[in-house]
């Protein structure tokens, strides 16, 4: 029933290199990957995370379709191993430090400075931040976050035990982390702006199946009302133009993800949904910077998929050094 | 059976190894209305189990009245961490999922009573003149909740006037309730400031500021 996490606010590690061999920007799965990958290749190997390793995947409840787990695991025990697994092999990690700016100085140095004013200098960068949730740009967003609009129903799912919630958004994502809100809540109910959901179908079967889920669809979220704090969500059904006011204590909005990229743009090319361009061993047109996961054009933000990024650039990052 | 996993305790023996100074959790349980109380016992126990460094001692918060009120314990599940001296470290509920980590930081933290914390954020907290009570509310399935926990208990390490009151917010909703919780980390400062989310250390001095202002 109780899980027990380890964390870096324990004591914090010295840093040890004057050039690492790779600095991983972002300890989600494509970064850990790469990490667990050079670190054991003997490669003095430093991850910087804006914020815990693990990323959007350790706010995941359970994840299903990642192999060697037959009945699924809870997302933030699965980032633990990736981070263990690089730890063992000698990563450094270092976390709450978000990057500023990027800087190749030349073939084989490039460095790397935060939010702290760290510079660490590194022969390959790889650029593993994935994305974060898009925001719906509506009235009361902003002004209810944290009054019961929220973009982390496994964090805040717990304090709405009993209560009304809406979740904004029936893709994957949506249902995903709507299902674990199901077990506290009174009710939830799902407005999604398209005809149908996207999300799989095994997900969908089991929110139709709880008896507390409500899917509605064609909904145009347009306002989330509140006094202090949240009362409702404002939605336009698009097929009959009917507006409904629908009650609520708590906000979800799950309506897809923007890449963290804003730090690199104007270094690497970009598509024009702001997704890293890479070549197909993922080097972007820099040569030792190299971009995974999430943050890159054309991956589709699976975790098989992001940990297959990490791998290749570990494999091209031990030819790049060797060359050097 | 066992709350840590091998795997758990090894890392966690790693990391009070080097407690410079004893430590000791004071438990406070209650007989009647505690979901996690037994849970609770054992999981400091088997912390404790790591380390000759950390003591355990374990009240029934009625039947110990005098012992509560001594730690300005009100509510239970509570624990106490305590180094030399009391920091006013507490933890409400059980410190589970990602808030295990807390409760590391605050025993080694209170063994060697001095904290990470820059230059600035120290000397801010060497010149306070009134008291501060920092009442963090986190769940422990909340990566980012940790963070403001930990900066918390770090100031109230730096500053006998600094208390810092973690709550599991699932565990003690009338809490949660009355302090409007729908939203975690939330750090609420001598019950009028409240900053939302993983904040910076300069950020919560700024709203410390404000709040011993009022």
């Amino acid at each position: 029933m109780f899980d027990f996490k380890l964390t870096p606010e324990t004591p914090k590690k010295e840093h040890k290199s004057d050039l690492y061999d790779v600095i991983i920007i972002g300890g989600g799965p494509a970064g850990l990957t790469t990490a667990i990958s050079t670190a054991r290749d003997g490669m003095e190997t430093l991850v910087l995370d804006r914020e815990s390793t693990g990323g959007l995947a350790a706010t995941t409840d359970i994840i299903e379709n990642y192999p060697g787990f037959p009945e699924g695991i809870n997302g933030m025990d699965l980032m633990d191993r990736f981070r263990r697994q690089a730890e063992r092999f000698g990563t450094e990690i270092t976390e709450f430090e978000e990057v500023s700016e990027v800087r190749p100085i030349k073939e084989g140095l490039i460095e790397v400075e935060t939010d702290t004013e760290q510079v660490y200098r590194g022969k390959t960068v790889v650029i593993a931040t994935g994305s974060r949730p898009k925001k719906l740009n509506i009235p009361g967003e902003d002004e209810y976050y944290g009054k019961g609009v929220s973009y982390c129903a496994t964090c805040d799912g717990p304090l709405f035990r009993g209560k009304d919630v809406i979740i904004i958004g029936a893709g994957n994502s949506g249902l995903q982390e709507g299902l674990p809100v199901l077990d506290y809540a009174n009710k939830v109910t799902f407005l999604e702006f398209l005809p149908s959901s996207r999300a799989e179908q095994i997900l969908q079967d089991r929110v139709k199946a709880h008896a507390k889920s409500t899917l509605l669809f064609n909904q145009r979220v347009v306002e989330i009302e509140g006094e202090q704090t949240v009362t409702g969500v404002v939605s336009i059904d698009r097929e009959t133009g009917e507006r409904q006011v629908f009650p609520a204590d708590g906000v979800f909005i799950y309506v897809g993800y923007s890449p963290y990229t804003a730090f690199v743009k104007d270094l690497v090319d970009l598509n024009q949904w702001d997704y890293i361009k890479t070549d197909q061993h993922m080097r972007t047109k820099i040569p030792g910077l190299y971009a995974i996961g999430d943050v890159r054009a054309d991956n589709p933000a699976q975790m098989t998929v992001s940990v297959g990024d990490g791998t290749k650039a570990a494999l091209d990052i031990r030819e790049f050094i060797q060359e050097l | 059976m066992a709350l840590l996993s091998d795997d758990i305790v090894q890392n966690v023996k790693e990391m009070l190894a080097d407690m410079p100074r004893e430590g000791t959790l004071t438990v406070f349980t209650d007989d009647q209305d505690c979901e996690y109380c037994e849970q609770i016992l054992q999981l400091v126990d088997e912390v404790a189990a790591t380390t000759d460094r950390v003591r355990v001692e374990k009240f029934e918060i009625h039947k110990n009245a005098d012992e509560a009120a001594a730690m300005n314990i009100s509510r239970a599940p509570a624990i106490a961490i305590t180094g030399e001296e009391d920091y006013g470290l507490r933890f409400y509920g059980i410190p589970s999922g990602y808030e295990f980590s807390t409760l590391l930081h605050g025993i080694h933290a209170a063994s060697q009573g001095t904290s990470d914390l820059d230059g600035q954020v120290k000397d801010f907290l060497d010149g306070l003149s009134k008291p501060v009570d920092f009442k963090v509310f986190v769940t422990p399935t909340c990566p980012y909740c940790p963070r403001a926990a930990v900066l918390a208990m770090e100031m109230a390490i730096e500053s006998k006037l600094v208390h810092a009151n973690v709550i599991e917010s699932a565990e003690f909703p009338e809490l949660a309730s009355q302090y409007n919780v729908m939203g975690v980390p939330l750090s609420v400062i001598n019950d009028t400031e409240r900053v939302e989310g993983a904040a910076p250390p300069q950020m919560i001095v700024d709203a410390v500021r404000k709040a011993i202002a009022t």
